[in-house]
């Protein structure tokens, strides 16, 4: 404490650091109850699946995509220095690269038997998961990932909507006409997300200051109420001309024009605090134009793909069709009908271990990017900074168990099932 | 399937782009760095045992180097004794044979001088013997008193002198 007061630079840098955790508190989430929370926006929809940045003659690029490719890029780069001019003596990237590969060449050949070059097979994939796995995790928590995008409009938000509930109601009503499909399924679609809210942007940008107030449901953007839904509802029944039904035209025109309608009422601990202050202003939901590729469910999913194929392919080569076979199909009459039960419980192992791969990162980077942006809306600014080096940690170890699972499960699959027996045999 | 967002067109894509990250690594890294992380573990061991068997070179030549120079003392020393004796056997030899020489020189200077004595003696002899019968025929011829006798002699001892200078 004496040092830090004789030396006025750390003296000031500890006051900047207190001055900034208390502008976090006071405009975070904490403050906001208190009437500040000049910092706070309001919490943004978190969509499981990837969202669509992009449609190339019908194909979806997805936003986890571009990052996937831009951290395929980064590893590519760092591997062209690494390897294009290799020498005995390493320098720069090459240092680097070798000591990732010196280290998983150790590890593969110590789990695999721990002779030179035993676990050779194993260690390409093993260090490119790695590496493609810790590289798209931390390039997925760079900033501006998952916080700068499009705002999907009102009319986007409907249109991508209408389409599951318009299949729903063909299927319930095959008589239907178009007409009566579209007016069936749009009284669906705000029967059901009537009280879903959006944001309602300033221009561009996600307001801060006010919070989850900035947040407007979908019934004061479409003006409708429970009887003009009851009133389509009759007039498809009846098969009248549904062109001429003035509240249906009206939603369609509100649709268009996404845009704050009704007077906005936010409710909050009982109060009812009534305000037009967001009139007019334009609503929709932030599409982010990056987000993490090990946040998109496929990205996991074709990894572990990967990962268990190439286990299935090491395990056949290994021991043979015969002999890798017959780990999961085993013979009730000559070997017993529990030893049967076991082969198909290990086939249905392999199933689950891809699956627990897919959902083991897909899981920690997904509440990862959740907790990041929690830390954002309870302490703005600072809040995030451990929580990032967090991220960093995680997304390394996570990167790391992938890689050692593949490893762990590759060596399983290799190691004869008849080592047992011929010990046995040996004494 | 639907509500986490797995389709097949975005499975495929990623899966097909991580097989493409894979071989492309692949080529770009794993291939130099492997093949150079094994040429330099092979360096390195032959490094190592030319390093070996440089040390074992070394260790021997010093061995044989050590040995030589002791053989090399030895036969200085030998040398070295052998010349002395051969110096003072030589300086003996020496010795004596001047010894033997000075001797010859004495013995032949001994003689010489005996000889030039024994022929002067002789020659004075023999001088004498001249002079007394020249001196003794003067005596017969004159008249000799004791005075004019012993002027005589003298007179024939100057002549003789005077002769002998001459």
């Amino acid at each position: 404490m004496g040092k830090l007061l004789s030396s006025p630079k750390l003296l000031a840098i500890a006051i900047a650091a207190v001055a900034a955790l208390l502008v976090s508190v006071a405009g975070g989430a904490l403050g906001a109850s208190f009437g500040l929370g000049f910092l706070g926006g309001p919490i943004p929809f978190i969509s499981i699946p990837a969202e669509r940045v992009a449609s190339i003659g019908g194909y979806d690029l997805l936003n986890s995509t571009v990052m996937f490719w831009f951290g395929g890029f980064v590893l590519l780069f760092i591997a062209w220095r690494a390897g294009r001019n290799v020498k005995d003596v390493p320098s720069g990237w090459q240092n680097l690269m070798e000591m990732i590969y010196e280290f998983f060449s150790n590890t593969v050949d110590g789990v695999a038997g721990g002779t030179p070059k035993a676990g050779r097979r194993f260690l390409a994939l093993v260090s490119t998961i790695f590496l493609v796995v810790m590289i798209i995790n931390w390039v997925g928590i760079l900033p501006g990932v998952g916080s700068v995008g499009r705002i999907e409009t009102i009319d986007e938000w409907t249109h991508h909507h209408l389409e599951a509930f318009e299949a729903e109601v063909e299927e319930a009503h095959p008589s239907y006409n178009h007409e009566q499909v579209e007016a069936a399924a749009m009284v669906h679609l705000l029967e059901e997300h009537g009280d879903d809210t959006f944001v309602a942007f300033d221009g561009a940008i996600v307001p801060l200051g006010r919070g989850e107030q900035q947040r407007v449901p979908l019934n004061k953007i479409i003006s409708f109420d429970h009887g003009d839904l009851e009133d389509i509802e009759k007039a498809i029944e009846d098969g009248d001309d549904l062109s001429l039904l003035p509240i249906l035209e009206s939603i369609h025109h509100d649709i268009e024009t996404g845009v704050v309608k009704g007077k906005f009422a936010y409710k909050e601990g009982g109060d009812i605090e009534a305000s037009s202050e967001l009139l007019g202003k334009k609503v929709g939901l932030l599409v982010p134009y990056l987000r993490g590729a090990s946040t998109d469910i496929n990205t996991t999913l074709a990894i572990a793909l990967v990962a268990m194929f190439t286990v299935q392919f090491w395990g056949f080569r290994a021991l043979g069709v015969r002999g890798y076979g017959g780990k999961f199909l085993v013979n009730p009459i000559t070997q017993g009908p529990i030893a049967t039960f076991v082969g198909i419980l290990e086939a249905f192992g392999e199933l689950t271990r891809t699956i627990s791969f897919t959902f083991r990162l897909f899981g920690n980077m997904f509440a990862g990017e959740i907790l990041l942006i929690a830390m954002a809306f309870l302490l703005p600014l600072i809040g995030i900074i451990p929580f990032m080096g967090l991220e960093l940690f995680v997304g390394v170890i996570q990167a790391y168990i992938f890689a050692m699972l593949t490893l762990v499960f590759g060596v399983m699959a290799v190691a004869s099932h008849g080592d047992h027996d011929s010990h046995a045999e040996d004494h | 399937m639907e509500a986490l967002g797995i389709t097949l067109q975005q499975l495929l894509t990623q899966l097909v782009s991580f097989l493409i990250l894979f071989f492309l690594l692949y080529k770009l890294a794993y291939g130099p760095i492997m093949g150079m992380l094994d040429s330099r573990a092979l360096k390195i061991k032959e490094s190592l045992e030319a390093a070996e068997t440089a040390r074992l070179d070394a260790a021997s030549s010093a061995e044989r180097v050590e040995a030589e120079i002791a053989s090399a003392r030895v036969d200085g020393q030998k040398i070295v004794a052998e010349a002395r004796d051969a110096a003072s056997k030589l300086r003996e030899q020496e010795q004596g044979r001047a010894r033997e020489e000075v001797e010859v020189m004495l013995d032949r200077a001994r003689t010489e001088i005996g000889r030039e004595k024994d022929a002067a003696v002789e020659e004075v002899r023999k001088e004498f013997a001249g002079l007394a019968i020249t001196a003794a025929e003067r005596i017969v011829e004159g008249s000799l008193d004791a005075k004019s006798h012993s002027s005589l002699i003298d007179k024939v001892l100057e002549e003789g002198l005077s002769e002998r200078k001459n």
